[in-house]
C-alpha cells in the first residue's frame, strides 16, 4: 500500500509539472493582452507597454518560465495580475465552496442514482424501467443553467423556500438553505449518470451464475440484489463517480454563476477572460492536485469494494 | 385606577409603541446587484471597469463633483473644495478646501497635502491608468493646509473634469497610502466619501458602511452590500425575490419593458450612453477609397438599428461625438440611408458587383447582435460583411494591431467633445503607434482643430473648433456613428436616492448621505 501511494504520488508530481508547463505556454500563446485588460480601453500604447514591463510580460518566455518555476518550487504563486491579491489566498478562499458543492452533489447523486439504477435493473423492460431511463436521459440532456434557473423560479421565487443568492454563511440553517438548490442542480445531473451506469452494471451482474445459485439456495431476493449483486456491480459505478467528480469541479461554473456562488470554475473563467496568467497557473495546480487525489481515492475505493483488486 | 394598574398600562403602551416602531423601522441596508464576478482592483486611480466605478464612487470625493444625477460638465458643484478660481489664461487654478473633512478609518483630516499627493499619484503612470489626463499639469502645490494650486503648461478643455469625483480626480488619503503601501491600499481603499470600505469577498460581495463623520452629514443608509452577480437572469431573479433593492439590469428593450411593468419598481434608462461607431481602416483597400466609405455609410439605416435596439433604451447618433457631450454637433452632415446611392457609389468606385469587408468582432452578445443587424443592412447594398468572432480580450488586442478593416467600438467617455475626438480621431491616437489609443480609422483630418480647441480659452470659439472638427471627420467618413445605448438600472420605488437621476458618470446611481428607504 505504501509503495503504491509513493508511486502514485511520484506520477502525480510528474503530471503536475507537465500540466504547469502546458498551462504556462497555452495562456501565453492565447491572443489577448493582460496589460490592456487591466488598464481598460482608454490607456495609450506607452502606458500599456509600461505595465507589461512592470508585470514582467516583456521578458523572454524562457526567463518568465524560469521565474515561474522558481516561485512554484518555493510555494510562491505570486499575485493576480489583475487584482494584485495573492493567488493562493484567492484560490483557497473559493476552494471550500467548490469542495462542499461537489461533495453534496455527489451525495445527492449517489443516494438517488444507485437505488434508481438498481430498481430499473431489477424491473427490466417494465414500466418503472422505462420511466427511470427516460428521467435519467432527461437529466443528462438538460443544460445545468436551464435546470438551475427553473429550480430558482420554482423554489426561490414562487415557493420562497430558498434564497436566490446562494453565497450565504452564518448559521447552519442559512448555509444549508443556501447550498440546497445548487447541490440539487448538480446532484440530479450526477444522479442521471449514476442511474444509467448502475442499471447496466446491475443487469450484467444479475445474469451471472452466482446470482442464480444464490436464488436457488433460497437467499431472499433483496439480499441477492443489495448484498451480492450490487457489491459486484460497484466497480463501474466507482469509476464513473471518480471521473465525474473531476469534471464536476471544473464544470460547475454554470451552476456557480446561476446561483451566484463562489467557486473554482467561476474563478477560472474570470481569470481566462482577463488573461490573468498567474491566477490561471495557480488554479491549474490546485485543480490538477484535486484530480490526482480523486483518482488516488478511486483506486483505493476499488480495493475496498472488490478485494480481488490489488493495490500494487 | 391603582398604581400598579397605571404602571402596567404605561408598560403596555410603551411595549406597543416599541413594537410598532420596530415593525415600521426604516430599512437601512441597501443591496445592489452588479453585473460582474469581480469589481477589479480597489483603487480609483487604477480601475476603469464599469462595476469598479459603481462600487468605488461612494468611497471617494473629488475637489469638485458633478451634481448628483447629472452628467453634463456645466453642472459642476463644490465637493472637497468649497470654492475655486482660475487665472484669465486658464493656466493657474486655486482650490480652497473645506476644513474638518475626515478620512475614513481614522486617517485624520483631509488637507491640501492629501489633495496634492492624490493628484500627483493620479498623474503617475505606475500608479494610475488615467495619467495621460494630467499630462498638461506643470505643478500641483499646497499653498497652505487648505489651499491647492494647480499650474498647467497649457489650458485644457476641462480642468474641473480631472479633479472631480471621477477616475483620477477621486481623492485618496495620503496617510493611508503611505502607511499601507499601494498594494495594501488596493485591498482596503481609504477616502472621504459618505461610505467607507468594510469588506470585499471576490465573487460574492463588497460591503461599504456609513461614514458618520462625513462632512455633509451622517448617512441615513448604514450599509451597502454590492452583490457580484454576473448572470443577468440570476440578478433579475434575486431582484424579484426581494434580495436586491437596486440592480444593473439586462441591457435591452424587453428587459426594460418587463421591469417597468413590475409594481413597485422604477426602471431607469440613463446617461451616459455608449455610442456604437463603425470605424473604417482607411489604410486598407477598398476602404482607402472615400466613395466606398460613403457607400457603406449610405447603406446603414440608423433608424432601423434604433428600432432594433429599442426606442426607450437607445437613440440615434447625431455626430462622431455622442449626444449631449459638451461640444457635440447636433446637425453633423451624416449621410442618410439611401440604398441606391450606396450601390451607385460602389459602381463608381469600380465595384459594381459589390465588395466584401472583414471585421474582427467581440463575442459579447449585445455588441454582436448590433453587428449582425448591420451585416444584414449592408447585404442589401451588395456589401458582404464577414464577421470573425473572437472573445473580448482577443478583440481588444487584435483591433489594435490593424487586423480588422471595420472596427465596431462601443464606448462612453467623459462628456466633453475633446475626449472622444482626441481618443478616436486624432493622429496621435492611431493604433499601432506608441501614443496610440483607439483611432482605428487612421483619421487625421481634424488634428489642427482638435489641438486648437484644447488650448482655446474662449469657450465659444472652442465649441466652434470642435464643431468644425466633427464636420471634417464626418465628411471624410472616417467612421459612421450609428446608435447610442443607455444604461439600464432598476430599483425599488421605496428607495429614495435623494436626487432626481438623469445619468451617472460613474456608471451606477451614486448613494448619498441623504439616500434612504421610504419604508
Amino acid at each position: 500500500m505504501t509503495a503504491f501511494l509513493v508511486r502514485r504520488l511520484g506520477f502525480a508530481l510528474i503530471t503536475l509539472f507537465a500540466v504547469l508547463t502546458i498551462i504556462f505556454l497555452i495562456v501565453r500563446i492565447l491572443p489577448g493582452d493582460p496589460a490592456q485588460v487591466i488598464l481598460g480601453d482608454q490607456a495609450d500604447a506607452a502606458t500599456v507597454a509600461a505595465l507589461r514591463t512592470r508585470l514582467g510580460l516583456d521578458q523572454p518566455l524562457l526567463v518568465q518560465y524560469a521565474t515561474f518555476l522558481a516561485g512554484a518550487v518555493r510555494g510562491d504563486w505570486g499575485a493576480s495580475l489583475v487584482t494584485g491579491r495573492p493567488v493562493v489566498q484567492e484560490v483557497l478562499s473559493v476552494l471550500p465552496w467548490t469542495v462542499e458543492l461537489t461533495v453534496y452533489a455527489l451525495l445527492i447523486g449517489a443516494v438517488t442514482g444507485i437505488p434508481l439504477g438498481v430498481w430499473a435493473a431489477v424491473n427490466r423492460n417494465r414500466a418503472t424501467d422505462y420511466i427511470v431511463r427516460m428521467v435519467s436521459l432527461l437529466g443528462l440532456s438538460f443544460p445545468a443553467f436551464v435546470s438551475g434557473i427553473l429550480l430558482l423560479i420554482g423554489f426561490a421565487i414562487q415557493l420562497r423556500w430558498f434564497p436566490v443568492i446562494s453565497g450565504q454563511r452564518g448559521t447552519w440553517n442559512a448555509w444549508l438553505q443556501s447550498l440546497a438548490l445548487p447541490a440539487i442542480n448538480l446532484g440530479l445531473i450526477m444522479a442521471a449518470y449514476i442511474t444509467r451506469v448502475t442499471r447496466s452494471a446491475m443487469l450484467e451482474v444479475l445474469s451471472e451464475d452466482y446470482v442464480r445459485t444464490a436464488r436457488a439456495k433460497g437467499v431472499p431476493w433483496p439480499a441477492v440484489v443489495w448484498r451480492h449483486a450490487l457489491r459486484n456491480a460497484l466497480i463501474p459505478i466507482i469509476t464513473i463517480v471518480g471521473l465525474y467528480l473531476g469534471v464536476l469541479i471544473g464544470n460547475s461554473v454554470l451552476t456557480e454563476i446561476v446561483f451566484n456562488r463562489p467557486g473554482l470554475g467561476k474563478l477560472i473563467v474570470g481569470a481566462l477572460n482577463q488573461r490573468d496568467y498567474t491566477m490561471l497557473q495557480g488554479m491549474m495546480v490546485i485543480y490538477t492536485l484535486l484530480v490526482v487525489l480523486i483518482n488516488l481515492a478511486t483506486d483505493i475505493v476499488y480495493g475496498i469494494a472488490d478485494p480481488r483488486v490489488k493495490l500494487q | 385606577m391603582t398604581k400598579s394598574g397605571l404602571f402596567a398600562g404605561c408598560m403596555g403602551l410603551a411595549l406597543a409603541i416599541g413594537f410598532a416602531t420596530s415593525a415600521f423601522a426604516q430599512k437601512t441596508t441597501l443591496n445592489v446587484g452588479l453585473a460582474s464576478a469581480d469589481v477589479g482592483v480597489l483603487d480609483p486611480h487604477m480601475n476603469s471597469a464599469t462595476t469598479g466605478k459603481s462600487f468605488l464612487q461612494q468611497i471617494f470625493n473629488g475637489l469638485v463633483r458633478l451634481k448628483p444625477g447629472e452628467i453634463s460638465p456645466d453642472q459642476i458643484e463644490s465637493d472637497l473644495a468649497e470654492s475655486w478660481t482660475s487665472s484669465p489664461d486658464g493656466k493657474v487654478w486655486t482650490f480652497n478646501l473645506r476644513k474638518g473633512v475626515q478620512c475614513h478609518h481614522n486617517f485624520g483630516e483631509f488637507t491640501a497635502a492629501d489633495a496634492v499627493f492624490s493628484l500627483k499619484r493620479a498623474a503617475t503612470r505606475e500608479t494610475s491608468t488615467f495619467s495621460s489626463d494630467y499630462s498638461a499639469f506643470d505643478s500641483v502645490e499646497a499653498v497652505d493646509p487648505y489651499t491647492v494650486k494647480i499650474t498647467l503648461k497649457n489650458p485644457i478643455p476641462s480642468l474641473l473634469g480631472v479633479v472631480m469625483n471621477y477616475h483620477g480626480g477621486q481623492m485618496v488619503c495620503k496617510a493611508a497610502v503611505e502607511q499601507m503601501g499601494n498594494e495594501a491600499f488596493r485591498r482596503k481603499p481609504v477616502g472621504t466619501g459618505p461610505f467607507a470600505f468594510n469588506e470585499y469577498v471576490p465573487q460574492q460581495y463588497g460591503k461599504l458602511v456609513a461614514h458618520d463623520q462625513y462632512f455633509r452629514g451622517k448617512p441615513v443608509i448604514r450599509e451597502i452590500n454590492f452583490r457580484l452577480i454576473p448572470s443577468d437572469a440570476a440578478r433579475d431573479l434575486a431582484f424579484q425575490a426581494g434580495e436586491l433593492d437596486m440592480l444593473y439590469a439586462r441591457q435591452d428593450q424587453a428587459s426594460f419593458n418587463r421591469l417597468k411593468q413590475i409594481p413597485g419598481v422604477n426602471a431607469l434608462a440613463m446617461n451616459p450612453a455608449e455610442m456604437s461607431v463603425l470605424h473604417f481602416n482607411m489604410t486598407m483597400p477598398p476602404l482607402d477609397n472615400i466613395k466606398v466609405r460613403q457607400a457603406v455609410a449610405y447603406a446603414i439605416d440608423r433608424d432601423g438599428i434604433h428600432q432594433f435596439r429599442g426606442r426607450d433604451v437607445s437613440r440615434q447618433s447625431v455626430s462622431v461625438v455622442p449626444n449631449g457631450y459638451l461640444g457635440a454637433l447636433a446637425d453633423a452632415p451624416l449621410l442618410p440611408y439611401n440604398l441606391q446611392k450606396a450601390k451607385d457609389l460602389l459602381a463608381e468606385a469600380g465595384h459594381p458587383n459589390g465588395i466584401t469587408l472583414k471585421t474582427i468582432h467581440t463575442t459579447l452578445p449585445g455588441m454582436m447582435s448590433f453587428m449582425e443587424a448591420v451585416q444584414a443592412q449592408l447585404r442589401r447594398a451588395g456589401i458582404t460583411l464577414e464577421i470573425t468572432p473572437v472573445e473580448h480580450a482577443t478583440f481588444h488586442q487584435q483591433i489594435r494591431q490593424n487586423l480588422s478593416q471595420v472596427v465596431h467600438f462601443q464606448a462612453a467617455r467623459f462628456p466633453v467633445a475633446d475626449v472622444y475626438l482626441s481618443q478616436f480621431f486624432h493622429s496621435r491616437a492611431i493604433v499601432g503607434t506608441p501614443t496610440g489609443v483607439t483611432n482605428f480609422s487612421h483619421c487625421k483630418v481634424a488634428d489642427a482643430e482638435i489641438d486648437a480647441a484644447r488650448s482655446e480659452p474662449d469657450k465659444a470659439k472652442q465649441i466652434t473648433l470642435w464643431h468644425e472638427a466633427q464636420r471634417k471627420i464626418v465628411n471624410e467618413v472616417c467612421a459612421v456613428p450609428v446608435n447610442e445605448s443607455l444604461q439600464l438600472w432598476a430599483m425599488k420605488d421605496t428607495l429614495d436616492l435623494g436626487y432626481p437621476i438623469k445619468g451617472a458618470l460613474n456608471l451606477g446611481p451614486g448613494v448619498l448621505e441623504t439616500s434612504r428607504f421610504t419604508k
